[in-house]
């Protein structure tokens, strides 16, 4: 008895210490690291957009020049908690003026901190994962040029165990993965390859679409099975829909009817876009016309999700 | 003898009339829908002039302000109380912040009075002025349905 109790206990010390090590917060490779380098502001600016940043990050409602002041204090409020947008202005001491580019690359593509700590993947670095080592860089330098916004944001109101920032370490062993999800075009479609593949990049990376328009599990992870096929909004009511080429559904939509919503805001039947999407559609009418074409060429080239 | 008949058709008349604003009325939200509806065909219209899909008129351009102008005439008439439920795309949001919404709907009645006297009697005389014309009105679509309408 006394023994198995002795086992029990060294079983539990080993497991908590297995935990501990695969809940470690991960960094960038110091090969990476060493290619990293601060790029061009101007570059830097259509990476911003195609990355929506300012849709959490700025003052709710936010148009205009205030859309470049990165203060944060959104709050998403969704079935895990509230999670509220932090500062992520040029400000040194509330803000992310103090990080290097390699804290910058850690904490966009492996959702760790400069202190270490694990973010919340609200925060969508399962997405920014799959950036280049160059838009990171043309990012930095860009963010740099941003106005610094005074005071931090509230903490998040989250409860046990989404508390314990330790166990997203975990999360993340099972979630972030950098690997293309979409690997090649669905035949039977005459696709333009480079097009295609800059549409998979700004779909799947930056613009990270698939964090409203995949359904997530019960850890919250992507369903990558039904990836793009709609999901249960995130905030608030409704649904976010399916936009896979569906029969029915998306799939009557033109690549040029893709390209014309998401550069004026209109659908094929004159209805308006609404919603979070509304700060998406503005940004993407910000980016040059061949990568709204090229989402348009991607998103009709990618498996059809069934309704579920 | 006929002239009795003559009133009781014209009464008849007025009664089915009545019951059938008293039927639209019971039922705001089929109403504002319809009403709406309306608004999208005018946007379809519109737009498929503004790009190209449909060739431009002024008297179909005078057609699509016209029926947007009475839409934000009455669209907002049609949310009482309660009418959140159902078969709704409106959000809480509408009555929770009512000044917010009546904003929204003041924005639209005063692009499309502005389109309407822009747009004159024979409306706007080519496709440069309506598309002008057009301009602020289409901007307050996605002003409103970013804060008011159910994401779909």
């Amino acid at each position: 008895m006394k023994k198995a109790v002795v086992v029990l206990f060294v079983l539990a010390v080993i497991a908590a210490g297995a935990a501990w090590g695969l809940s470690a917060p991960t960094y960038i490779s110091d090969q990476d690291a060493a290619t990293l380098k601060v790029g061009e502001p101007v570059s830097g600016e259509l990476v911003f957009w195609a990355g929506g940043c300012a849709s959490c990050h700025a003052e709710k409602g936010a148009k205009g020049e205030d859309l470049l002041k990165l203060g944060g204090g959104l709050r998403l409020e969704t079935p895990f908690g509230v999670f509220v947008a932090p500062n992520i202005s040029s400000s040194e001491a509330d803000g992310i003026g103090g990080w290097s580019l390699a804290d910058f690359a850690n904490a966009m593509t492996h959702g760790t901190s400069p202190e270490g700590e694990n973010y919340y993947p609200a925060f969508p670095y399962t997405s920014y994962a799959r950036m280049t080592g160059d838009d990171l860089g043309d990012l930095f330098a860009f963010m740099k040029t941003l106005p610094a916004v005074e005071g931090k944001a509230a903490d998040h109101e989250l409860g046990f165990p989404f508390n314990i920032r330790r166990g997203l370490g975990l999360w993340k062993r099972m979630f972030l993965d950098p690997a293309p999800v979409i690997g090649s075009p669905v035949s039977g479609n005459d696709v333009d390859q480079a097009l295609w593949d800059r549409g998979r990049y700004l779909v799947e990376g930056p613009g990270h679409c698939g964090e409203c328009h995949t359904p997530r599990d019960f850890a919250g992870g992507l369903e990558l099975s039904k990836w793009l096929g709609g999901a249960p909004a995130p905030t608030g009511d409704g649904r976010i829909p399916d936009i896979t080429p569906v029969d029915g559904g998306f799939g009557s939509w033109s690549a040029a009817d893709i390209a014309y919503y998401l550069e004026s805001g209109f659908t094929p039947e004159y209805d308006s876009v609404g919603g979070e999407m509304v700060h998406v559609q503005e940004n993407m009418a910000r980016l040059p016309a061949s990568d709204r074409e090229a989402i348009a060429a991607y998103l009709k080239a990618i498996p059809a999700v069934a309704a579920n | 003898m006929r002239i009795v008949r003559k009133t009781a058709t014209v009464c008849l008349l007025a009664g089915l009339g009545l019951a059938g604003t008293a039927q639209a009325a019971d039922d705001p939200i089929a109403t504002r829908q319809a009403i709406m509806a309306s608004v999208g065909a005018a946007a379809g219209l519109g737009g498929g002039m503004m790009k190209g899909e449909i060739d431009y008129n002024p008297v179909a351009g005078k057609a699509v302000i016209a029926t947007m102008q009475a839409a934000s005439f009455t669209f907002g008439d049609f949310f009482p109380a309660g009418s959140d439920q159902g078969d709704t795309g409106a959000l809480a949001s509408i009555w929770e912040n009512a000044d917010g919404f009546a904003a929204e709907l003041a924005k639209l009645s005063d692009a499309t009075g502005k389109a309407t006297a822009a747009s004159g009697k024979d409306g706007p005389a080519d496709l440069d002025a309506f598309k002008a014309a057009m301009g602020p009105i289409f901007g307050t679509c996605k002003s409103c349905h970013e804060t008011y309408r159910k994401k779909n």
